[in-house]
C-alpha cells in the first residue's frame, strides 16, 4: 500500500521535471538578458527576435512547408490506404513495407539521399535526365521549397498512412452500399460518402503531419539551408549555432511561437481523434468490406505503388551505398564503377570524431532505451492500473512532450543544463532524449498493461504465489512484448536523434546524426554515406537483437 | 471446512461518496455444501467472496475458514490469499495466455513445492476429471470458452483445496453451453465433497446448483435457505420477486389455524400457508406464482381459492401461454398450458393452490 501511495507522486515529480522543466526554462530564458543571467526581466529578446526583417519570409516558408508536406503526405496516404483496404490490387504486402520501413531510415539520411539524387549541379537523377533528353540545365532543383515539401511529405507518409488506414478498414460498408443502391457510381460514392465520413481521420493526419514537419529539422537543415530557405526550426538553429555569439534568449523567444503552435495543434488533434471515434462507424459484423475490382486499372495502379516503394525505400539506400564507394558525386557510368573504392569508409573509420559519435550514439541508444523503458513501465502501470487523479495528471504530462518541437525543447534544456554540471556531458543528451521520446515507450507498455486483466494477477495469488512470484511468473512475462517494442522504438530513435542533439551536443559529446549533418554542411557526401550506412546497420541490428532476446526471455519464463 | 463470517463490514469510496458494500454480514457457510450467494449486481456478493479469498480486506469483522482465522480487525490478523489454500474460478477464467494448459494447471502445485513427478500425475488426473485429457500441450490462447472454463476449474481443484470459490463462472458462456456446463459443474462438485461458494446473479443457476442459497441486497444477507424454500416459501417480498415471477396481493389476516391462514384481500378471501404465525388483523402480502394459478373446468367439483376472472391478454411464449387476467380490479399473470382453449375476453374461473399461496413480510 505504501509503495502505491508513493509511486504516483514520485513519477509525477520525475516526468514533470522532464517535460515541464525545459518549457519553464524556455519561458524564463526568453525574458532574461543573457545566457547565464536570470533574474532581470526584459522583453528585449522578443523585440530583437520579432523585428528581424527576415522573419516574415521565414513564417511564410514555414506555413507553406508544413501545410504542403501535410497535404502531400495525406493525399498519398489516402490513395494507398484506399487501394490497400478496398481494392483487389495484387501484392498487398507492399503496403505493410511502405508503412513501416521508411521509419527505419533516419530522416537526415533520407534527406541527404534526395540531395544526392536531385541537386542542381551533380544530382544523379538530374544528370541522367539531362543526358537522356539533352537538356541544358538540371530539370529539378531540390534546394527549393517544393523540394523540401516533396522530401518531408514522403518522410511523413507512414504517419498519415497509419492514421488513415485503420479508419478506412473500420469503415461501415453499408454506408457505401446504400449510396450505391441510391444510384451513385463508385467514384461519386467515394467523393460524397466515403471521404466525408473519414474527415476526422483525414484532418487528424493533416494536423499530425503539420506538427511533425514543424518540428522536423533534417529536411530544413540538409535541403533548406543550402538553398537559403529558412523555416522555424532552421531559423532557431541559425540563432544558436551559427554566427559569433549564440543567443539562446532570442532563440527561446522565437521558439515560444513554435511551441504554442505545436501544443495548440496537438490539442486540436486530440479533440478531433476523440470526436472521430464517435463519428467513424465501426462495423462489428465481422465480414470484410466489399472489394472493388480495379479491372484494367489493376496493373497500372500497382506500378504506381511499386514505384512509390522504390522511391521510399530502395532508392535512398542504394544511393547511399553507391555514393560511399565513388570518389565524388557522379551519375552511374562505366567510369564511375571503375573508380569505386573503400576510400570514404577508411576515412570515416579513421576519423576520431566519427568514431566518438558512433560510440556515443550506441551508448545513448542502449542506456537511454533501457532507462526509458524502465521509467515507462512504472508510468504505464500508474496510468493504466492506478487510475487516480494523479494518474491522469501523469498521463497528460507524459504526452505533453509529444507536441514538443525537438529543437525548441533543446534550447529549453540547454538553458537548464548550462546551470548544472551536466552541461556538455552525455547525461544531458540522455535526459533530453528520454524526456522527448517518453511517449514512444509508454504507448506500447500501456497497451501491454491494458491486456493484463487484474484477474490474471489475482488468480496467481489465490494459487499460492506471493506478490513477488506473481510479478515474476505472470506480470513480467506478459509485459515482455511491450517492453521489447518500447525498447526498439526508443533505441532506434536515440541512435538517429538529430533535432535535440544539434543543440545539446558539445565537443566530446558528438552523436551520429550531428556528425552526418556536419558532413552534409561540408559537402563530404562520400563520408556521409559511409557513416549513414553504418547508422542504418546499427539500428537494424538493435531491432533484430532486441526481438530475439525478447522471444528468448518469454520462452525462458514459461519453462522456468 | 466451514466458513464463519462475523460482522464483516466494507466501504468503498467513489467520487467522494462512501458506498457500503458489506453491512455487518454474519454468515456461516457449512462444510461440504454448495453455497450460493445470489443477488442483483452491486449487492456485495462478489465483494464478500473476495473478502473470503483475501483479495479484498474488510473494514471490520472477522472471517474464519475451518479452525483458522484468516482476517480479524480486532486481533489484527490478515492472511494473504496465497496462504489461505483456496481454489477460485474467476469470471474471466484468468487463464494465463503465455502458458499452455499444463503450465496453467500445474501452477498451484509448483507454488507448493511439489515434486515434478507428482505434479505430472496430479495434473493428468485433474485434466481427466474435467474431461480435458491430452490438452496439456495446447496453448491457452487456443481454447474455446467452455474449455477455458474447465481449465480454470482444473487449476482451482488441482491442489485439492478444502474450499473452492466461484465468481459468476458461467456468465461468459453462451446460453446452450451455460446449461450444459451448469449440469456438469453440479456433477463435479457433488462427486468431490468440497465446500463450494458460488456467486451469481442468475436465479436458475442458483436454484439448480445449490444446496443452500443466501440472497443478498445492498450489502446485507436477507434470507438463507435451500432452493425449494427460497423458491416456494420465501419470507421476504424482495426474495419472492427476485427468484421468480410473482403475483403480490396485499391483504389482512382474518382467521388462523395451525397450517392455514385466511387473508381478506381485494380479490376476495384467500386461503394461504401459515408459516410466519402472524396475528389476526395483521397486514400482510399474499404471493402466488403464475404457474400455481389454474383454470377450473366448468362443471368441476368446487375447489378452494376459486375466483371469477376475465382474460385480458394472452401471449404465446413457446412452451405455454402467458395470460393476464383481471379479478375485480386486480391484474394478475398466470401461465396457461398451450392445450387449453381460451380466448382473450373470455370469462373463466381460476384457483390458487393453497399450498403455494404464501405470506410475505411487507
Amino acid at each position: 500500500m505504501l509503495q502505491k501511495t508513493l509511486l504516483t507522486p514520485t513519477l509525477i515529480f520525475l516526468v514533470g521535471f522532464l517535460t515541464v522543466c525545459p518549457v519553464v526554462m524556455l519561458v524564463v530564458g526568453s525574458f532574461s538578458p543573457g545566457f547565464g543571467t536570470f533574474g532581470q526581466f526584459t522583453v528585449a529578446k522578443y523585440v530583437a527576435a520579432y523585428t528581424d526583417p527576415g522573419l516574415a519570409a521565414m513564417f511564410w516558408n514555414t506555413l507553406f512547408f508544413t501545410l504542403g508536406s501535410a497535404i502531400l503526405a495525406t493525399v498519398l496516404a489516402l490513395f494507398l490506404a484506399y487501394l490497400n483496404t478496398r481494392t483487389n490490387l495484387p501484392w498487398k504486402f507492399l503496403f505493410g513495407i511502405i508503412s513501416i520501413v521508411p521509419m527505419m531510415i533516419p530522416h537526415i539520411l533520407f534527406a541527404a539521399s534526395w540531395v544526392l539524387l536531385l541537386n542542381p549541379s551533380n544530382g544523379i537523377l538530374n544528370r541522367l535526365a539531362m543526358e537522356l533528353f539533352g537538356l541544358e540545365s538540371a530539370p529539378f532543383n531540390i534546394y527549393s521549397l517544393s523540394g523540401m515539401i516533396l522530401v518531408e511529405g514522403l518522410l511523413d507518409l507512414p504517419i498519415a498512412y497509419l492514421l488513415i488506414a485503420p479508419a478506412m478498414s473500420a469503415f461501415d460498408v453499408s454506408l457505401e452500399e446504400s449510396s450505391r443502391v441510391c444510384g451513385a457510381s463508385n467514384l461519386r460514392t467515394l467523393v460524397r460518402v466515403t471521404l466525408p465520413v473519414l474527415r476526422p481521420a483525414i484532418l487528424a493526419a493533416v494536423i499530425l503531419v503539420v506538427v511533425r514537419s514543424l518540428a522536423s529539422f533534417a529536411v530544413p537543415s540538409v535541403i533548406g539551408m543550402p538553398g537559403r530557405i529558412y523555416v522555424l526550426a532552421s531559423h532557431i538553429y541559425r540563432i544558436v549555432a551559427t554566427g559569433f555569439a549564440a543567443d539562446y534568449g532570442q532563440a527561446a523567444a522565437v521558439g515560444m511561437s513554435a511551441l504554442a503552435a505545436s501544443i495548440g495543434l496537438i490539442c486540436l488533434y486530440r479533440y478531433l481523434t476523440a470526436a472521430g471515434e464517435q463519428f467513424v462507424t465501426i462495423s462489428s459484423r465481422g465480414f470484410k468490406p466489399a472489394v472493388i475490382s480495379l479491372k484494367n486499372w489493376r496493373y497500372p495502379l500497382f506500378a504506381v505503388v511499386a514505384a512509390l516503394s522504390l522511391v521510399l525505400i530502395v532508392l535512398p539506400v542504394l544511393v547511399l551505398v553507391y555514393t560511399s564507394l565513388t570518389p565524388y558525386v557522379m551519375a552511374p557510368s562505366a567510369r564511375a564503377f571503375s573508380l569505386m573504392s573503400w576510400r570514404h569508409w577508411s576515412q570515416v573509420l579513421a576519423d576520431p570524431v566519427s568514431l566518438l559519435s558512433l560510440k556515443n550514439s550506441i551508448i545513448l541508444g542502449l542506456a537511454g532505451a533501457t532507462l526509458g523503458v524502465m521509467l515507462s513501465v512504472f508510468v504505464a502501470y500508474v496510468i493504466v492500473k492506478v487510475r487516480t487523479i494523479g494518474a491522469g495528471i501523469l498521463e497528460s504530462l507524459t504526452f505533453l512532450s509529444f507536441s514538443f518541437p525537438g529543437i525548441v525543447i533543446g534550447v529549453g534544456f540547454m538553458l537548464f543544463f548550462v546551470r548544472t554540471p551536466l552541461y556538455g556531458t552525455l547525461w544531458a543528451l540522455l535526459i533530453g532524449y528520454i524526456a522527448t521520446y517518453l511517449p514512444y515507450g509508454v504507448k506500447p507498455l500501456s497497451s501491454a498493461f491494458i491486456q493484463i486483466h487484474s484477474h490474471l494477477e489475482e488468480s496467481s495469488r489465490v494459487c499460492g504465489a506471493p506478490p513477488f512470484r506473481t510479478l515474476r511468473r505472470i506480470v513480467i512475462p506478459l509485459l515482455i512484448p511491450g517492453m521489447v517494442s518500447g525498447w526498439i522504438l526508443m533505441a532506434t530513435m536515440f541512435v538517429r536523434e538529430l533535432t535535440l542533439s544539434v543543440v545539446l551536443s558539445r565537443p566530446g559529446t558528438e552523436v551520429l546524426a550531428v556528425q552526418i549533418l556536419r558532413f552534409a554542411e561540408d559537402g563530404l557526401w562520400g563520408r556521409l554515406s559511409a557513416l549513414g550506412i553504418i547508422m542504418i546497420v546499427i539500428s537494424s541490428t538493435l531491432v533484430v537483437v532486441a526481438s530475439v532476446i525478447g522471444r528468448k526471455l518469454t520462452r525462458m519464463q514459461i519453462v522456468g | 471446512m466451514d466458513i464463519r463470517i462475523r460482522s464483516v463490514t466494507k466501504d468503498f469510496r467513489s467520487e467522494g461518496k462512501r458506498i457500503r458494500a458489506l453491512d455487518e454480514v454474519d454468515l456461516t457457510i457449512p462444510a461440504n455444501q454448495i453455497f450460493t450467494l445470489l443477488g442483483p449486481s452491486g449487492c456485495g456478493k462478489t465483494t464478500l467472496l473476495r473478502c473470503i479469498v483475501g483479495l479484498e480486506t474488510p473494514d471490520a469483522g472477522e472471517i474464519a475458514i475451518g479452525s483458522e482465522i484468516v482476517w480479524s480487525r480486532a486481533k489484527n490478523i490478515y492472511l494473504p490469499p496465497e496462504q489461505r489454500g483456496l481454489g477460485m474460478v474467476f469470471q474471466t477464467y484468468a487463464i494465463w495466455p503465455h502458458m499452455n494448459v499444463f503450465d496453467n494447471v500445474a501452477y498451484p502445485l509448483q507454488n507448493r513445492k511439489v515434486s515434478q513427478e507428482e505434479i505430472r500425475s496430479r495434473v493428468a488426473k485433474v485434466l481427466e476429471f474435467v474431461q480435458l485429457e491430452g490438452f496439456e500441450k495446447r496453448p491457452a490462447t487456443d481454447l474455446s470458452g467452455g474449455q477455458q472454463q474447465r481449465v480454470a476449474l482444473a487449476r482451482a481443484l488441482v491442489a485439492e483445496p478444502k474450499v473452492i470459490l466461484f465468481d459468476e463462472p458461467l456468465s461468459n458462456l453462451d446460453a446452450k453451453l451455460r446449461e450444459a456446463t451448469r449440469k456438469e459443474l453440479r456433477r463435479f462438485l457433488t462427486e468431490l465433497k468440497i465446500t463450494a461458494v458460488y456467486v451469481t446473479h442468475d436465479r436458475v443457476e442458483a436454484l439448480t446448483l445449490s444446496d443452500q442459497i443466501a440472497v443478498m441486497r445492498a450489502g446485507r444477507i436477507i434470507e438463507i435457505g435451500d432452493p425449494k424454500k427460497i423458491y416456494f416459501n420465501p419470507d421476504h417480498r424482495f426474495v419472492a420477486d427476485f427468484i421468480g415471477r410473482a403475483n403480490l396481493i396485499p391483504g389482512r389476516v382474518r382467521a388462523l389455524d395451525e397450517a392455514r391462514a385466511v387473508i381478506a384481500s381485494a380479490v376476495g378471501e384467500i386461503v394461504a400457508c401459515n408459516r410466519q404465525q402472524l396475528a389476526v388483523g395483521a397486514e400482510t402480502m399474499v404471493c402466488v406464482r403464475p404457474e400455481f394459478i389454474k383454470i377450473v373446468a366448468t362443471g368441476a367439483a368446487p375447489v378452494r381459492n376459486a375466483f371469477r376472472a376475465k382474460v385480458e391478454s394472452l401471449v404465446f411464449v413457446g412452451e405455454a401461454y402467458e395470460g393476464e387476467i383481471r379479478i375485480g380490479k386486480t391484474l394478475l399473470t398466470m401461465t396457461v398450458e398451450p392445450t387449453v382453449r381460451i380466448n382473450e375476453g373470455d370469462e373463466i374461473v381460476v384457483s390458487f393452490q393453497p399450498d403455494h399461496c404464501f405470506l410475505l413480510t411487507p
